[in-house]
């Protein structure tokens, strides 16, 4: 018995075919889905509004995901981590995604900044009337096409750029093997995280939250990344397994990592159900119209059938199991709660954005003016899913793997890092 | 695990006394784990493994099996769950109800925070004593703490103990076996022979019934004060701290000859600040009687303007403060009136612009008193809004009373084609 392993002689540690065959499928998968959607979309006959929304959705889903594995990154060099190593060649992978997310993201981002105006109603002619959104016109300075674009702009390059950071390094000392380069990215990590959490805070506020633009959450970035991460740890436990199914890596992962990837997944479904009830709490006791609005249009009428579906399917259900150690560590449970978790993980996305789809018309005099999301009868709101909100989903996971499939070349594994011993040799007592 | 045990023992030699077992040394974690399941293979149970840190596989290379512990944790955390919701059910919601803010009195999302702490709290008890009790924690004293090797343990020693208890037990053998495994070095170990030393202190056990007995003092005087009746006044732990020497505003006092210890104010006297000599400004009074008129100026000097700019926030206001019971347009139907309609009630709020009721023909000075001093059941609201918003209000009143009574003559012949009938009757 000894606290460190070395590499086991027949580990398959070279990436191989398996990235481009994972990035062809990817493609493949992307670009059948899309059409099939840009058809559906089309035939919406809703001015692209249902394809745009949906599209928003998928888009999120696959962002998060990024962000999920690029946190798990930096804060394994943040505190000087030792499990991780083994596995973070793949959360880099999917981190390193970013880049070609962000272009994905010009999907929503360019059409608002040409002029479409149903899908933020910020962007809406009528958001500037002075008498129906008095509450809201103090924000269009900062909500506003141009700016916007500028701002996801900045988040993509802070996102992609400290990604590609941490992942270049790394691979710098599977050349080098200087353990400075470990040093270096300890220093590096504290800024990244600091930047890594503006960016996602804000990115939360600008990308979700604007989507009613009246309403307000402090906690509501915090609380996406607790769901952002819950969906990182499930997509990052996955991938892993895919590749060990390859014969890759079988004797570098144990049952102990997929045990700790399930730890972060259980911690972060109680931490998104717990900033979520945070937010609740305080405005369902605050009671003020211009805030509880929010829960109104999703706790009453068709939407709280979803409501209570995510408090039993994303926090509950999951919750009371993951606690166990079993269902951690065995293959086949630690892919249904992963696959589980991402499931709602999505509804979570869509049960943030969906109940702000529905825009009523308001008349004042003769003139009828677009009152935005979240107004009206709550009886005339629907879930509304479709067939398009599946297809550009599983389009845009298709990008994802793309972004994953490019980015995994030459070892799996950091051979040179200091802490691959203690990596390889990671059992949870 | 001590190392205080190889000292102050020193007078009674180790290798006396009954047996009690066999204590074997190995050199690296990985040596004492290999050990430990020759051990264990070799069939024995009470032996236990002693090491300066947790060694990893230890667990499994002595055969003990997972701890039942998380279970007791989780039935810990469940218990203050449901214990957390039951005390706020029988506190807020059976036993002693209380309205905030409107919620019903048993509201889940209310409870949610304290039913959370009591589960952490709950649980983590549980957590924390359940390990003591599982190891058989506290334990003062054990008879390896006779060895000069065992006050290593905390050090640099990895050592098996076996006691000679165990079925398997055979001095020469079990020797033979911890050798075979690769020990450094074996001893066998005795119980203290002379046990009178081996109990507790006398001061010590001294000092635990007396401070026992102090801690229930305090519980024997509650439950005295709960069963007989006493004409002496409460204990006072602190009495200079409840009966200080001084006398507060609503506290009789001999000195003086009202006996009050509140003295007001001198007759004659004004204090700064509160002259309020404009009988029109503050009382809405002019000649003793209630103003038709407004002020003409502000007490600061600057001049009373009624301007738009004093109407719309003689709106605001009165959409704050009226609107509950008088309703946007005045005519009496607020939210209150029409919430006891509801209920099966009948209560209307004075109809503030009908033309043949009261209210409109009153004097504006008189409005502004019943703002400031309240009218029948309705309250005054001196203390919330100050003088210059309620002349606000006044003038917003007497702004409504005229657009609620108006005619298609009062709009102006370029903006009659908007209005949706012939007139704007009053209310709706």
């Amino acid at each position: 018995m000894s606290l460190e392993k070395t590499l086991h002689p027949d580990e398959k540690i070279k990436a191989g075919k398996i990235g481009g065959s994972l990035a062809k499928t990817g493609l493949a998968i992307a670009v059948v889905f899309l059409a099939i959607s840009l058809v559906l979309g089309a035939t919406y006959g809703d001015h692209w509004k249902r394809f745009m929304y949906a599209y928003l959705i998928g888009w999120t889903f696959i962002f998060s995901i990024c962000l999920g594995c690029l946190w798990i990154t930096i804060l394994h060099h943040l505190v000087r981590g030792r499990w991780v190593t083994a596995i973070r060649r793949i959360a880099e992978a999917i981190a390193t995604a970013f880049p070609l997310v962000f272009v994905a993201g010009l999907g929503f981002v360019l059409p608002v900044l040409l002029g479409y105006k149903n899908l933020y109603y910020w962007a809406h002619p009528d958001a500037h009337d002075p008498e129906l959104n008095h509450n809201l016109l103090h924000k269009l300075g900062w909500l506003e096409p141009g700016f916007f674009t500028v701002r996801f702009v900045i988040y993509g390059v802070a996102f992609s750029s400290i990604a590609a950071y941490f992942a270049r390094k790394s691979r710098e000392q599977d050349e080098s093997g200087d353990p400075k380069i470990s040093t270096t990215l300890r220093v590096a990590s504290a800024p990244a995280m600091i930047l890594y959490s503006f960016a996602t805070c804000f990115a939360a506020f600008d990308i979700l939250m604007s989507l009613s633009p009246a309403w307000y959450s402090t906690i509501y970035g915090v609380n996406f990344w607790g769901s952002a991460m819950v969906g990182g740890m499930a997509t990052l436990g996955l991938v892993v397994l895919g590749i060990q199914r390859t014969g890759r890596l079988t004797h570098s992962v144990n049952a102990s990592h997929y045990h700790d990837i399930g730890k972060w997944m259980f911690a972060f479904t109680f931490f998104w159900a717990y900033t979520q009830f945070s937010q609740f709490m305080l405005q369902w006791y605050g009671n003020m119209p211009e805030e509880t609005v929010w829960y109104k249009y999703r706790l009453f009428g068709d939407w709280q059938w979803v409501s209570i579906a995510m408090l039993v399917g994303f926090w509950l259900f999951p919750f009371v199991f993951l606690m166990s150690r079993w269902t951690k560590r065995i293959v086949p449970s630690f892919v249904f709660f992963a696959v589980w978790q991402l499931v709602f993980h999505w509804l979570d996305i869509y049960w943030n954005v969906m109940p702000n789809y529905d825009w009523q018309t308001d008349y004042h005099g003769t003139a009828s003016v677009v009152a935005g999301p979240l107004s009206g009868n709550i009886a005339y709101h629907h879930v509304g899913f479709t067939p398009l909100d599946i297809t550009v989903w599983i389009g845009l996971i298709g990008v994802l793997l793309i972004g994953i499939g490019r980015n995994l070349t030459g070892n799996l594994i950091p051979v040179k890092d200091p802490t691959l011993g203690l990596s390889l040799a990671h059992d949870v007592m | 695990m001590s190392d205080h045990g190889s000292h102050g023992h020193d007078d009674v030699p180790a290798g006396e006394g009954k047996l009690f077992g066999l204590l074997a040394e190995y050199d690296t974690p990985g040596e004492l784990v290999d050990a430990a399941r020759k051990v264990r293979d070799a069939g024995y149970t009470d032996f236990d493994c002693y090491s300066p840190f947790p060694v990893h596989g230890i667990d499994e290379a002595m055969g003990i099996k997972r701890t039942i512990l998380p279970l007791l944790i989780f039935g810990g955390g469940f218990t203050g769950l449901v214990g957390g919701i039951a005390l706020q059910w029988y506190c807020n919601a059976y036993k002693w109800g209380w309205n905030i803010s409107g919620k019903p009195t048993w509201s889940l999302p209310a409870n949610i925070p304290i039913a959370f702490e009591t589960t952490i709290l709950i649980s983590v008890l549980t957590a924390f004593f359940g390990m003591w009790a599982l190891n058989k924690l506290p334990q003062v004293w054990h008879p390896f703490f006779r060895s000069e090797r065992f006050g290593r343990v905390t050090d640099d020693a990895f050592l098996i103990g076996i006691e000679s208890d165990d079925k398997r037990f055979d001095l020469e053998g079990t020797k033979q076996l911890l050798i075979d495994a690769g020990a450094i070095a074996v001893e066998s170990c005795h119980k203290d022979p002379d046990l009178s030393k081996a109990v507790m202190p006398k001061w010590l056990l001294a000092l635990i019934v007396a401070s026992t007995a102090f801690a229930l003092i305090p519980l024997a005087i509650a439950a005295k004060a709960r069963n007989s009746k006493s004409s002496e006044p409460h204990y006072h732990i602190f009495p200079d701290m409840d009966f200080q020497p001084k006398f507060k505003s609503d506290q009789p006092n001999d000195l003086f000859a009202d006996g009050r210890s509140n003295r007001g104010e001198i007759d004659g006297t004004i204090p700064r600040g509160s002259l309020n000599a404009d009988d029109v400004f503050y009382r809405g009074l002019e000649g003793g009687d209630w103003t038709h008129g407004f002020p003409k100026t502000y007490p600061d000097g600057r001049e009373f303007v009624i301007d738009d700019k004093l109407v719309k926030r003689g709106q605001n206001r009165f959409n704050i403060y009226c609107t509950p019971c008088h309703g946007y347009d005045g005519n009496g139907n607020g939210a209150v009136p029409q919430r006891v309609k509801l209920n099966g009630g009948a209560w209307a709020a004075r109809n503030l612009v009908d033309p043949k009721a009261d209210v409109i023909r009153m004097p504006n000075g008189q409005l502004f008193n019943t703002i400031s001093n309240g009218y029948n059941t309705m309250m005054g609201y001196g203390a919330q809004i100050p003088q210059s918003d309620r002349w606000a209000i006044v003038i917003y009143v007497r702004a409504l009373e005229r657009a609620q009574n108006a005619s298609l003559d009062d709009v102006p012949a370029d903006q009659r084609t908007n209005m949706p009938g012939g007139t704007m009757g009053g209310g709706k």
